[in-house]
């Protein structure tokens, strides 16, 4: 089911934290602890360095690819307090650099295009920032919600523009063009934000977790009346919130892990959830019709699970 | 030091072990063992006063000191005992004669400072630590923490204490600061007391009242607080030296105290005080010759004798056993005058049977005349209050005249007592008078001091001078410097804390070394350390942990500076972390570099995972002439692939397509002689959509939807021959990147015909129309045409990052409202015969055709492309075509239209 196209090297001298492929599926950026983000084709299982772009003065902990239709853009962030925007214009340069936190940059992540060129980052210092672009000026203006979460913030994601509309039933569930984001923290909980005219306001806080939560991911909408969110946690669990109408939200735990997990991201459609952590394993889970959660990447499962943890 | 007028007691027992060099000491639950634990040595003694040497000693050599020592308080769990060394603390029992380790608990990153037991959860119990985390930890699941208590300070936690009534409170000290948590919520502090000055020694919860407990402190008071009503403290202690530790009595009134004398060396360092009276101790228990490193309270299991014994043991190694009979607790206990809430609350009783005993407030105010009270105040008001000289009492008047010097400052107080004080709500009236040297922020501050104080106490129809002027003295000593800013010190730790930037970066998360990540296209991107790196020994024991500080340590907590310090001292990193086991197990030395760099990253292509396939989005064919082939078709295209379901689906398909004609579909009749179809399709496709097959939802959605139901002659992909992307067609003359924003551009030039540079815009406007007016009509209820329409957006969305622009556009003409605006230049079109602006091929008004092919002199009605000078234009195909070879315009205006079009776009662009 899952086939391996391509496996690189990317010759970092140290840690990599996290990669992402472009939105064609062309491009990989790499970030890492020796500071430097890189930029590999890896069109028809190639791999060529096409850009190690230095800047960051510090470990880098997260890259993200902004929609095309922007141009090619790649935001990350850092140890060293700093956000800086790359934007490939025949050479990889820096488009714009954000340095108003006091603590390290850990997550960062861009709107649905549909709302313009966006930028959300959670920082240690407990605030969320939200850097907007004007495309036409090609200036940047930010916002900040301080104090987002007491201690730190580890993580932000969007909630996707194709918001539900009405749906099978009539019950209508209009939320218009209202921006949200869902952040993790480590106050263990997970918070929506919603803008509200020029601010930023809290709209739930959902708790469940018993330690710090490492990363929350917004499930892309085809357009079913409900969202979801997973988020993890140091407590070694993946918690699934459900909800019909953006403000209750029902918690379901995915699964306990062995050890902390760091990771979940979204399939396209929303249907299957990948989770890694600190035992540097990666598995893919899928809800199946019984809304229960199974892991189809299991070493004893399918030959091709199998594959995948070996190539692991 | 001050000859202290009180009783003195001396030792009921001492034991000497010169040897032990033991730094903590701990009595067990039946009261007869004592653990003294040190770097050397674990010992052992009973306390059978018969016997003197029935020490065990038990060796151990460890590098670091035990910095605490805790049996377990619960009966249940009687035989525990808790010994923190360095970060980790081990449970043991003496079940087997010697010591057993039951549990190691690892969690801290700095050396443990101080552990308590639950006293009423046998399982429970809690560890504070430097690197400023607070552990609870539960011994049946001892592997980690189940909550952690994180201080956002840059001081470590000192001392921890569970409340001892409700057990749901605990509070924590960091330097001068008090944290109160509930361990119900353990996210954030539920309380911020800034008690001290100086560091906190010692938390005492009261073993009575829930909310009461007592902080010793190196600034030399201990103080009462109300964790209730927490912004002053209710008493202090005053005392000239540090105090170490203040403990409450188990029963009875009192406290103890221990005093670090300045030089080291001293008597009376431990101190009997009765609760109510903080001038000068009850007793003092003389014997110790050195500093008294820790003390305990012997637990009393023979309910025959109320005594209570102290065991203290000292630096100068000898263990003593002192006793509190009841004539001392006697003295403890407040007169009968003097009552207060929480001395009614305490009553004699046996240790392990304390119960809190209410009186009734409305009998007590009864029994308080006010104004026989104000003669009582005053007869029993404490006339040596240090600074304070009481100049005039007159109770017949009820007037009082204070004087009050401290801090360089002197104040000349005037109290009127109204006739129904001390009664709810009615304070004494306080006046400074003329020559008092405090000026005016001053004096009103100190007023709203005496004024706060007076309230708190009539509320309760209490006497309340005594307070106030107690309170005065400590107001008018913290004025020093600007009282503003220790107000606001005071009011705001949390404030304070955020000042200082780099706290935060205690709190950094541990880095990732692995992740997964999805992207729109079916690409899945992993990530992470090779099996060989794994952190072998360290899984054993420990978790993965939570924070940077974990590998970076020695910088928490005095990164200054605007700057971080980066945990860039690369033998320190988080490489060298995981590296350590690489090396153990792989004798060849490698560098270690190269070791680092081997994390790999796998990009797997997981489109079969997703229920989405291009290839099958490349064969699907969507020809609305003939729904049969379309069906027969693509259910030839999913044979092809190993999803039985999506065959069976087309096969539906085709049965539902067969059964009417052609003709049904493009009037809207499709169900009308079968309404079972419908249903069966509404269930089909939202079948595919909630599993997220939005590829098969799709197409079965346009299949049947009757939208576009005039027969184009090339709708199959098969004959469409374009190949010109929508954002790439050559008649842009600009990067559409760059037009893509927000705002989009009317030209009103005198552009005559239409232009359209939206795909599927200008092919779709009648039927648009149509549909509007036939919506009842159509296959689908207009509700889920919403619900379909956004499938149909997030399936283009997926075609779009594929690259399959034709399919996308297919697709997405079959979207019930148009397609968001046209972001970038949009031509309008204005009539020439009625100069209205339309949008569409013909005139609204006039109904004539607005734009002719220049070359076929056809009325176009798809995609057209307009000169932006002279306005002739006609069918893209066309104009392509003649522009391939010439540059001139097919109408013959001698415009060259491609160089004079460039030129208006970029006049446009420099506006």
């Amino acid at each position: 089911m899952v086939t391996l196209l391509n496996t690189i090297d990317t010759g970092h001298e140290d840690m990599i934290h996290g990669a992402e492929v472009d939105y064609y599926g062309l491009r990989l950026a790499t970030c890492s602890s020796d500071n430097s983000v890189k930029i590999f084709d890896i069109k028809n299982g190639s791999q060529t360095l096409v850009a190690d772009l230095k800047g960051h003065g510090g470990p880098v902990w997260q890259v993200a690819w902004a929609h095309p239709k922007y141009g090619n853009i790649l935001a990350s962030c850092s140890y060293d307090r700093k956000v800086i925007i790359w934007k490939e214009s025949g050479d990889w340069v820096k488009l714009y650099e954000y340095g108003n936190h006091d603590s390290s940059v850990n997550s960062v992540a861009w709107a649905p295009a549909d709302y313009g060129l966006i930028l959300a980052c959670g920082s240690s210092d407990g605030s969320i920032s939200i850097l907007t672009c004007n495309v036409e000026f090609g200036t940047w203006d930010s916002k900040k919600i301080s104090n987002a979460h007491t201690i730190g913030c580890n993580a932000v994601s969007w909630c996707p523009s194709t918001v539900p509309e009405p749906g099978f039933d009539q019950k209508t569930i209009r939320s218009g063009n209202i921006k949200r984001i869902a952040s993790g923290g480590c106050d263990n909980c997970v918070k929506i934000w919603k803008e509200d005219q020029d601010r930023w306001v809290e709209e739930s806080r959902l708790e469940a977790h018993s330690d710090w939560v490492r990363d929350v991911a917004w499930a892309p909408s085809i357009g079913l009346p409900r969202s979801q969110i997973a988020s993890c946690s140091q407590d070694r669990r993946v918690i699934i919130w459900n909800s019909e109408d953006l403000t209750t939200w029902t918690p379901l735990i995915l699964h306990t892990f062995d050890d902390v997990v760091w990771n979940v991201s979204w399939s396209l459609t929303g249907n299957i959830l990948a989770v890694s952590g600190g035992d540097n394993k990666v598995s893919l889970w899928k809800e199946n019709n019984e809304n229960q959660w199974t892991c189809i990447s299991d070493d004893s499962n399918a030959s091709s699970g199998a594959s995948e943890q070996r190539a692991l | 030091m001050k000859e202290l007028n009180c009783i003195k007691r001396h030792n009921h027992s001492i034991w000497e072990h010169r040897d032990l060099q033991a730094t903590a000491m701990s009595v067990d639950w039946t009261g007869q063992w004592v653990l003294r634990a040190g770097r050397r040595h674990l010992a052992l003694q009973k306390l059978d006063e018969n016997e003197d040497s029935s020490l065990k000693k038990y060796h151990r050599n460890s590098k670091y000191d035990v910095s605490a020592a805790e049996w377990a308080i619960c009966e249940n769990s009687q035989e525990y005992c808790a010994i923190a060394t360095s970060q980790l603390i081990e449970v043991v029992t003496w079940s087997s004669g010697d010591p057993t380790l039951i549990y190691s608990l690892r969690a801290h990153t700095r050396m443990v400072t101080d552990i308590d037991w639950h006293s009423k959860e046998p399982h429970l119990l809690a560890s504070c630590s430097i690197d400023t985390f607070t552990h609870l930890w539960d011994l049946r699941d001892p592997r980690k923490p189940i909550l952690s208590l994180s201080a956002v300070c840059m001081s470590g936690a000192t001392q921890v204490g569970f409340n001892r009534v409700s057990g749901n409170l605990l509070a924590t000290a960091h330097d001068g600061d008090l944290r109160i948590w509930d361990i119900r919520k353990g996210s954030c502090p539920q309380q911020y007391i800034t008690a001290h000055l100086a560091r906190i020694h010692g938390i005492n919860w009261s073993h009575n009242h829930e909310h009461y407990l007592t902080t010793a402190s190196q600034d030399g008071t201990v103080k009462y607080f109300d964790v209730n009503n927490s912004r002053r403290a209710e008493k202090i202690i005053t005392v000239s030296s540090p105090v170490w530790r203040a403990r409450y009595t188990p029963a009875g009134n009192g406290l103890i105290t221990v005093v670090v004398p300045h030089l080291g060396r001293g008597e009376n360092s431990l101190l009997l005080w009765n609760n109510n009276k903080q001038t000068e101790p009850v007793c003092s228990f003389e014997g110790h010759t050195d500093v008294i490193l820790d003390f305990a309270w012997r637990p009393n299991r023979d309910s025959s004798s109320t005594d209570i014994e102290l065991i203290t043991w000292s630096r100068d190694q000898t263990l003593r056993l002192w006793k509190i009979d009841e004539s001392l607790l006697r003295l403890c206990d407040p007169p009968q005058q003097e009552t207060e809430d929480e001395a009614a609350d305490m009553q004699l009783g046996s240790w392990s049977t304390v119960k809190t005993v209410r009186k009734n407030p409305s009998s007590k105010s009864l029994t308080e005349q006010p104004s026989c009270s104000l003669q009582h105040e005053f007869s029993l008001l404490n006339t040596n209050i240090s600074h304070i000289d009481f100049e005039v009492l007159d109770p017949i008047k009820r007037h009082a005249l204070v004087k009050v010097s401290a801090n360089g400052h002197m104040i000349v107080l005037e109290i009127n007592f109204p006739s129904n004080y001390p009664s709810p709500n009615v304070p004494p009236e306080f006046i400074f008078c003329e020559n008092s040297s405090i000026n005016d922020s001053l004096s009103i501050s100190l007023l709203k001091v005496l004024k706060t104080h007076a309230l708190q106490r009539v509320k309760k129809g209490r006497t309340c001078m005594e307070q106030c002027l107690r309170a005065l003295v400590t107001a008018l000593k913290r004025s020093t410097g600007g009282g503003d800013k220790t107000q606001l010190r005071l009011q705001s730790p949390r404030l304070e804390g955020a000042l200082s930037g780099t706290l935060h970066d205690a709190c950094i998360p541990f880095p990732k070394t692995s992740g997964a990540k999805f992207n729109t296209s079916g690409l899945f991107v992993t990530f992470s350390q090779p099996l060989n790196t794994k952190r072998i020994s360290l899984r054993r024991q420990n978790i993965t942990p939570r924070a940077l500080s974990a590998i970076s340590g020695g910088y928490l907590g005095n990164v200054m500076g605007s700057q971080p310090v980066l945990y860039a001292h690369r033998d320190t990193s988080t490489s060298a972390f995981y590296i350590q086991d690489r090396h153990r197990k792989n004798f060849r030395s490698r560098s270690s570099q190269r070791a680092s760099s081997n994390a790999v990253i796998n990009v797997y292509d997981v489109t079969k995972l997703l229920n989405i396939s291009k290839t099958l989005s490349e064969q699907y064919i969507l020809d609305k002439t003939n729904i049969v082939r379309t069906c027969r078709h693509n259910k030839a295209v999913a044979e092809t692939t190993d999803r039985p379901e999506l065959i069976q689906a087309w096969n539906l398909a085709e049965m539902i397509a067969s059964s009417c004609t052609p003709e049904d579909i493009v009037y809207g009749n499709l169900f009308q002689t079968n309404p079972f179809q419908r249903h069966l399709l509404n269930s089909l496709i939202t079948h595919f959509a909630k599993h997220g097959d939005i590829q098969t939802a799709v197409m079965l959605c346009c299949t049947f939807d009757k939208f576009c139901s005039k027969p184009e002659p090339h709708q199959g992909y098969g004959h469409n021959s374009v190949s010109i992307s929508p954002a790439h067609s050559p008649y842009h003359t600009i990067n559409p990147v760059e037009f893509s924003n927000d705002h989009s551009w009317n030209l009103a030039m005198q552009v005559k015909q239409l232009r359209s540079n939206s795909w599927s815009d200008s092919l779709d406007w009648t039927e648009l129309k149509q549909l509007n007016n036939e919506i009842n009509r159509s296959t689908f209820k207009k509700c889920q045409k919403n619900l379909f329409d956004s499938f149909i957006k997030a399936y283009a969305e997926v075609l779009f990052s594929w690259g399959l622009l034709p399919a996308r556009a297919m697709v997405l003409k079959h979207l019930s409202s148009p397609s968001d605006a046209v972001k970038g230049v949009e031509f309008p079109i204005e009539c020439v015969f009625c100069n209205r602006v339309n949008k569409g091929p013909s005139c609204s008004n006039c109904k004539r055709l607005l734009l002719r092919c220049t070359i076929c002199r056809i009325p176009v009605k798809g995609a057209a492309n307009a000169c932006l000078n002279c306005g002739h234009g006609g069918h893209t195909e066309h104009l392509k075509k003649w522009f391939e070879t010439r540059d001139m315009c097919a109408a013959g205006c001698q415009c060259r239209c491609l160089d004079e079009s460039q030129h208006v776009l970029n006049d446009l662009l420099q506006l």
